[in-house]
């Protein structure tokens, strides 16, 4: 928590100090979608960084509109290899010092979409305006000088957060996990998500089941005496 | 220490050979050479290698090299020839020239950029065939006044140096300094007083607008001294502009200038994306929807395992990249919900 610290994304003003590799200290960002309630704050919010000015980076989700009224939000995971970079074909996607995957640069991206269609968490977005790539920074020009990211600032679930681990301890339930399988490929993140118990999130194990759908208030599990 | 590459080495010195075959040939036999402007000549010939050197190394990377290969093979395929040499004007223009993409980012910027690309276009046009003897000047008969501009050999138009034409040819670089001044101003301003800009900025965009502001002032600085000082400190500024200049042609091969060099690949890529439409489709293997060309999702495919990635499903189920964008969200999004027990 910044305190009463105003925050100033939009403007002349410059941020108070300049980034630096120790700028996050033992902040994390938590993206904990179970909790999502899809009010969109986030996806406004988004539009208002410095970074990407007027360009919402977030995704926010229907998960299946006929069956639910469940939203999920989705920001850059941050990768510590990021595919996305890899597979472009003009090294135009840079990971600072602080593991945080910037945006396309301006002046090498040729639009491409190699990104979009590679990352497997299907954060990076086409913009045709532009013919060029642009993604979630983490709101760089906040979170390096210790802001919270614009969509946490506003989030009233805490769906998205970012905070200090003990402080996620203090005030949340869960596990951080910051580690996936996608088939055969791991994947480590600098976001972090929340699990009931630790370990790395298999994301193509069970995909298919649906358990809060089928049962979305556990009356099935509670017959069953689980 | 890294290793030299023996083939983009050699590619280099090629390239900086016939470069300096065309300074001898161009200059007959050095006979146009201008002496003068042999460090600016050295400095161009490393940036020529330079150059070469590091663009045979970044078309190698993987990405790149299928990108490379595919786009020129969209652009010479048989039947879409005609139509592919058709659009090349319209996207040399678009892309290149006018860098239209810029203007949707902000009308400044696009400015900015359009200041300083036609800037040192111009200059361009005037130094290298300068510095190679392609171009001097001669004066005609015993009349002072009038200059003839030869290029090679061939002598072209005649001009009176205290006309107006005579006096834009003489200010060709004081024009080209002025135009790129204006761009780094407007970049300049944006990138000091821009927290956006500010948090995500790189050494080298400041060091490249900072290369760009000494070459045009000290350029600047030597008609300054011509015309109102009386050509004091001539000698100083020729050589502090000297060596700036040189400077900024060692640098272009490293840093921020480099993507002059990248940004015809904005074309290729524009023939490979289309080539990719006129094809069959990638259907997402979760929900059914086409997502993007079969062409792109093979290539990449098989680019993955080259830079070291394997996201092919156990079992040979395919590959996890079958799924489009939005439903690798989702599946995120679903298997949070299962390690958390349900969503809500």
């Amino acid at each position: 928590m910044t305190g009463h610290v105003v925050p100033v994304s939009i403007g002349r003003k410059p941020p108070p100090r300049p980034p630096r590799q120790d700028a996050f200290g033992e902040n994390i960002f938590v993206i904990d979608q179970s909790r999502c309630i899809g009010c969109n704050a986030c996806v406004q919010a988004c539009e208002e960084c410095g970074t990407h000015r007027g360009h919402s980076m977030i995704h926010l989700d229907e998960v299946d509109r006929a069956a639910s009224t469940q939203t999920a939000p989705m920001v850059c995971m941050h990768c510590e290899d990021p595919t996305c970079a890899e597979v472009c074909p003009t090294d135009a996607i840079k990971q600072n010092e602080d593991g945080v995957v910037q945006s396309s640069l301006k002046p090498r991206c040729i639009g491409c979409s190699n990104c979009v269609l590679a990352c497997p968490f299907g954060v990076p977005k086409y913009v045709s305006e532009f013919d060029q790539m642009m993604k979630c920074d983490m709101c760089y020009d906040r979170s390096s000088v210790g802001l919270k990211p614009m969509c946490a600032s506003v989030c009233p679930s805490e769906a998205l957060w970012f905070g200090t681990p003990e402080e996620f301890a203090a005030t949340r339930q869960g596990t951080l996990v910051n580690e996936w399988w996608f088939g055969n490929q791991y994947v480590a993140t600098k976001v972090h998500t929340v699990a009931d118990a630790p370990g790395s999130i298999d994301v193509t194990a069970g995909d298919g089941e649906r358990p809060w759908q089928d049962d979305p208030f556990g009356l099935n599990e509670m017959a069953s005496g689980e | 220490m890294a290793r030299i590459d023996r083939r983009a080495a050699t590619w280099g010195i090629l390239a900086v050979a016939v470069a300096l075959g065309i300074a001898l040939f161009g200059s007959g036999n050095l006979r146009w050479f201008d002496a003068a402007l042999v460090g600016y000549l050295f400095g161009t010939l490393f940036a020529i290698f330079g150059v070469v050197y590091r663009y045979l190394i970044w078309l190698r990377r993987p990405p790149t090299a299928r990108l490379h290969r595919r786009a020129w093979s969209a652009f010479l395929k048989p039947g879409a020839r005609a139509r592919n040499a058709a659009a090349v004007p319209g996207l040399v223009v678009n892309k290149l020239l006018l860098q239209s993409f810029i203007w949707g980012r902000s009308r400044a910027r696009w400015l900015a950029h359009q200041l300083i690309f036609w800037g040192c276009v111009l200059a361009a046009l005037v130094t290298f065939p300068l510095t190679f003897g392609l171009l001097h000047f001669e004066s005609v008969g015993q009349n002072g006044r009038q200059y003839r501009t030869f290029i090679g050999g061939l002598g072209t138009m005649t001009f009176d140096s205290r006309s107006f034409v005579g006096w834009v040819n003489f200010h060709l670089l004081d024009i080209s300094a002025v135009l790129v001044l204006a761009g780094v101003f407007i970049f300049l301003s944006r990138r000091l007083r821009d927290p956006g800009a500010l948090a995500v900025e790189r050494s080298n965009d400041f060091l490249a607008l900072a290369g760009l502001f000494a070459v045009s002032v000290t350029g600047l600085a030597l008609t300054a001294s011509n015309l109102w000082m009386g050509g004091r400190f001539y000698v100083f500024l020729n050589t502090v502009h000297a060596l700036t200049v040189i400077l900024g042609l060692m640098y272009i091969p490293f840093g921020k200038l480099f993507h002059i060099f990248q940004r015809p690949a904005h074309l290729g890529a524009a023939y490979y994306k289309r080539e990719g439409a006129d094809g069959a489709q990638q259907m997402c293997s979760r929900c059914g929807e086409p997502f993007a060309s079969q062409l792109q999702m093979g290539d990449l495919k098989q680019v993955l395992p080259q830079v070291g990635f394997d996201y092919d499903l156990e079992g040979g189920g395919g590959s996890y990249q079958d799924n489009c964008p939005k439903c690798r969200r989702l599946m995120v999004a679903f298997a949070q919900g299962r390690a958390v027990g349900g969503f809500g």
